[in-house]
């Protein structure tokens, strides 16, 4: 193994999330140093990355490592203007020593203001104590928790009401060409695992310097945001280009690191009626004909080539449905995903656990409706270790033996095995031993980390992803397997997701379905794409034209409305999912689409198809198709 | 423009390879073979075949205009069994209502500076007003918005009209007209034949009566709208016989505009505990024959507020080429249990057009396009919008 690299971060409470994971890493070496310090030292090369202040950034010659950031959305508690009277009347402000970010910050906010004072460089202590009269002071880092004065500023606030967007303080950088793909996975693991233990931190902070545990986790958890998203972009190039534009910084553009290992791909000329005609008699598509197709193809000439392949599989004219009740245990998560609307952080009003009592009356009413599956998925809650899941398998198992109970997406997988130090594999077999029975394709959103970085940076990789239906398969579980479209991709990254389930599948064989629908994005931080319902069946077309060794194909009524999921039954899809009895996540972001058994039927044999009832392994149930 | 061999290898598949080759040539087809295409559960099948027609007449251009809708009073003395919207008197009952030609003129009015071009004005069949409230609403709004097409009363209130006031139809659509109304709504069709009529809307005018008064605008010069009510008890060869009625009025007299397919919606009416509300499949299908069989008519139309954004932008796919406009204050639909928005915007419209790979194009109540939305400046066309 090479030598660990060295990562300089700054003490602050808020910084800690991002390298407390990295205390034992046996790839990056932690040095904590003054903020001020942290650039100089990456300036100087004497260390490979830095947690640096964006307003540092511009004198460096540095890459920014993707996803991670510190940031806030509103206030910020830490980053405050202080003073006696209103700074209408200021004429001078002492800066704290500490940060050139905030430096500009209070510039940008004082001349949004119209408030133009002469600027005076001074220790915070030194500032707050002069912050008489038209004086006022900066204050920033754990200082500004306990700031007392007539005029308190929060110019995490201010930034946010200036311009509608978060205001990005610091991120990791990196000396050009030092960081590997690997390393920013790691920097991306420890992230995840700070924000998993943000109690913790908090207590420890208080015991290390004094004052409330409560309040500096409140302030971990609802102020801070640790996330570096489209829309965190956003911000942090606003910040740079208004700083520019005053002349407070030089410009300066933005270099990530995976800008570098980027890799572009020369397209093969193919043409359209090939890929077409290839996809219709089934052969296999490569990823230059699929991504022709993914970028030109009309609408009906999809549709029509993938129901020459749904025919050709499913030639029985049957489509099936499950009854099948969606559960989530938990909204609890530290995920903070941008384009999810369900999850609460842990302490919130509306965070829950679904209780025994709870989860016997949903189950109770499930069988009731003649449901025979359970899909039960949650948050990633810091809290539970798999003891926890062992307990309530079991005791489902033992109640309602007949049910099958299809649980827990890779990513919780994933999330058990951290919190409880157990391998994947270990995990797997515990979790089956208690009653797991098939595990449900969600949390695959895009599988290419190009995307994955950018919408979920603290979501496992793809190859993580992938990592736990190889493990679940080849113990002999079925799974399914998703697509969530339209939170700004491009075809190359759908064609790559689909073309890596193919490749699990020809070694596996463990798909039994596969699903796609379109982003939901009311109440969640992340602007659609095209969800359109004419991109919605284009992409389940092209899904079923390019997964030609997955058996099934589920149409999306819950997403895209009944009428829709009909027209795919004609382009594609052979199944209609489950009944709705209850549903969560996509129901947060907005969507209200129900349908009991009989109105699942009503549209199946309307669109001249049988129904049949099936199980999660597609065998029919319950008598012949009617 | 030849078919793809896809939409081919599928027709020919479904033994539907004789029709393919009527709509290619550009004959017409028969009542049965439009009964066939209902029958043939292949809807990407059928939808390439229309779609064929509507690139054809169109290309990518999907039409749409800016308009409001104006309910003047929900008081019906009809009693339509699929009907939400009508109350039988605005006396008593809190939700029956009835506006004064203030009121209804200042609705109207007030959408001036949202760039609206057309009016749609449809109401009950209430038994206590004058004709001069009509004449008098049509009049004041055309002196105060000269510029505004007034797309008014549906067949049948014409019928109403003429029937309460003892005038002919030709009397009542002449003096309609003289107070300024430009064109008729194609509202009230239902479902023409008989057996139906009977069973949903026993009091309404009768399907001559119907096809009687757009003849009569037609012959006035006047274009009119169509549309037929689906999804209810009606069998399939009763829609292509409403379909062929309409086909054959249009040969004689080429004044209908568009054809408008309404799904019936179930909820709040005497039907709907019966009926569930047709599906999507159902209204794809619908109107992708209603391309094909209509073969005299310009545009067939999905009227999103019935259908949801979702399906009215996949039917573009099927034969459509017509979504409605941005529809400000719709009533009928949403008492009836539609869930779609109340409005669209126009920026809406084109993203959900542009979304499915056509062209905005914002037309006039006479289909005279007043701009395409292709990203290209070019001189607005000639109508009374833009004069």
């Amino acid at each position: 193994m090479t030598a660990r690299l060295k990562a300089a971060a700054v003490s602050f409470l808020n910084a800690r999330p991002l390298w407390a994971g990295l205390e034992r890493s046996e790839r990056i070496e932690l040095v904590l140093a003054e903020p001020s310090r942290c650039a100089q030292l990456l300036e100087a090369g004497e260390v490979d990355m830095a947690l640096v202040s964006v307003g540092a950034l511009p004198g460096v010659d540095c890459e920014i490592v993707p996803g991670i950031a510190i940031g806030a959305d509103g206030p910020v508690q830490t980053v405050v203007l202080a003073g006696e009277q209103s700074p209408a009347i200021w004429d001078e402000v002492f800066l704290d020593t500490a940060s050139r970010t905030s430096h500009v910050l209070t510039k940008l906010v004082l001349d949004d203001m119209g408030v133009h004072p002469k600027f005076t460089l001074l220790p915070a202590e030194d500032g707050l104590a002069r912050a008489k009269g038209t004086k006022g002071a900066l204050v920033i880092g754990d200082r500004g928790f306990g700031v007392r004065a007539n005029h308190v500023i929060d110019l995490g606030r201010e930034w946010t009401r200036m311009t509608g967007l978060p205001m990005i303080f610091a991120l990791w950088a990196a000396r050009p060409g030092r960081v590997t793909p690997e390393d920013v996975q790691e920097l991306t693991r420890a992230a995840q695992h700070g924000l998993g233990i943000r109690t913790e931190l908090a207590q420890a902070f208080a015991r290390e310097k004094g004052g409330d545990a409560e309040k500096y986790r409140r302030y971990l958890t609802q102020r801070i945001r640790y996330g570096l998203g489209p829309y965190e972009l956003q911000g942090l190039e606003a910040f740079l280009e208004r700083a520019a534009a005053k002349g407070f910084l030089p410009p300066m553009k933005l270099r990530f690191v995976d800008d570098v290992v980027k890799s572009h791909r020369t397209r093969r000329r193919v043409s359209l009626d090939t890929a077409l005609q290839k996809g219709a008699e089934g052969e296999r598509l490569d990823a230059d004909e699929a991504e022709l197709l993914d970028e030109k193809a009309p609408l009906l000439e999809l549709g029509l080539a993938a129901d020459l392949r749904r025919r050709a599989l499913h030639p029985e004219g049957v489509v099936t449905y499950i009854v099948s009740r969606n559960v989530n245990y938990t909204n609890v998560c530290t995920t903070a995903c941008h384009f999810c609307a369900f999850y609460r952080p842990r302490g919130h009003a509306e965070a829950y656990v679904l209780g025994r009592e709870e989860l016997t009356q949903k189950i109770d009413e499930t069988v009731a409706l003649g449901g025979i599956e359970v899909l039960l998925q949650g948050g990633l809650h810091p809290d539970l270790g798999i003891e926890w899941y062992e307990d309530l398998f079991r005791w489902m198992k033992s109640r309602w033996p007949q049910v099958n109970l299809h649980a827990l997406s890779p990513e919780e997988i994933w999330h058990i095995a951290r919190t409880s130090q157990l391998e994947l594999g270990a995990t797997i077999d515990r979790l089956v031993a208690a009653g797991l029975d098939s595990i449900p394709g969600g949390g695959a959103e895009v599988l290419d980390d190009e995307v994955r970085r950018r919408i979920a940076p603290l979501k496992c990789s793809t190859d993580e992803w992938l990592e736990v239906m190889r493990a679940a398969h080849r113990k002999g579980l079925k799974s399914t397997a998703t697509l969530m479209f339209g939170v700004g991709e491009e075809p190359r990254h759908r064609v790559a997701h689909l073309t890596r389930l193919r490749e699990l599948q020809d070694e596996t064989r463990g798909f039994t379905a596969f699903i796609c629908w379109p982003f939901q994005s009311a109440h969640t931080r992340l602007e659609a794409s095209d969800t359109s319902a004419h991109a919605y069946l284009r992409t389940n077309a092209l899904s079923r034209l390019v997964l030609d060794n997955v058996p099934n194909l589920q149409a999306s009524w819950v997403t895209m409305g009944g009428g829709v999921a009909q027209a795919s039954l004609h382009m594609g899809s052979n199944d209609f999912g489950s009944v709705m009895i209850e549903e969560n996540v996509v129901s947060a972001a907005g969507t209200t689409f129900q349908m009991d058994s009989e109105e699942v039927e009503r549209h199946i044999r309307d669109a001249g198809f049988r129904a049949a009832r099936r199980n999660m392994r597609y065998q029919l149930v319950g008598g012949a198709a009617a | 423009m030849p078919l793809s061999p896809l939409a081919n290898r599928a027709l020919e598949r479904d033994g539907l390879g004789p029709i393919r080759d009527k709509v290619l040539a550009g004959e017409r087809l028969s009542d049965a073979e439009a009964v066939r295409l209902l029958e043939t559960a292949d809807l990407a099948a059928v939808g390439a075949l229309a779609n064929h027609v509507r690139e054809k007449r169109h290309g990518d251009l999907t039409f749409y205009n800016r308009n409001v809708h104006l309910n003047p009073t929900n008081v019906c003395v009809a009693n339509c069994k699929f009907c939400s919207f009508a109350r039988p008197d605005d006396k008593h009952a809190s939700e029956g209502y009835t506006m004064s030609l203030d009121e209804a003129v200042g609705k109207v009015v007030s959408k001036r500076p949202l760039g609206i071009t057309e009016v749609h004005i449809v109401s009950g069949l209430h038994p206590d007003l004058p004709f001069e409230y009509y004449t008098e609403l049509l009049s004041r709004i055309r002196k105060a918005w000269p510029e505004l097409y007034i797309k008014a009363f549906t067949a049948i209130e014409i019928h109403f009209f003429a029937e309460k006031f003892g005038k002919s139809y030709e009397q009542v659509l002449r003096e309609l007209r003289a107070a300024g109304m430009d064109t008729m709504p194609g509202g009230g069709a239902e479902i023409f034949h008989p057996r139906v009529r009977r069973k949903i809307c026993d009091e309404k005018a009768t399907a001559d009566q119907w096809i009687e008064i757009h003849r009569t605008a037609h012959r006035l010069g006047m274009k009119t709208n169509s549309t037929m009510l689906y999804g209810h008890i009606e069998r399939l060869e009763e829609r292509v016989d409403h379909m062929r009625r309409l086909r054959e009025l249009q040969d004689e007299t080429g004044g209908f505009q568009v054809f408008i397919p309404l799904a019936f919606h179930p909820e709040h009416n005497m039907i709907g505990k019966a009926f569930p509300k047709p599906t999507g499949y159902d209204a794809l299908r619908t109107l992708a024959v209603a391309r094909l069989y209509l073969d005299n008519f310009d545009h067939v139309k999905a009227y999103w507020v019935s259908l949801g954004e979702r399906l009215a932008q996949t039917s573009l796919a099927f034969g459509v080429d017509d979504v409605d406009g941005t529809v400000l204050e719709e009533r009928i639909y949403h008492m009836a249990g539609a869930s779609t928005p109340q409005a669209l915007s126009e920026k809406t419209l084109h993203e959900l057009i542009r979304a499915a790979g056509r062209i905005p194009a914002e037309r006039d109540s006479l289909y005279h396009v007043l701009k395409v939305h292709d990203g290209r400046p070019q001189a607005a066309a000639e109508s009374r919008v833009s004069a």
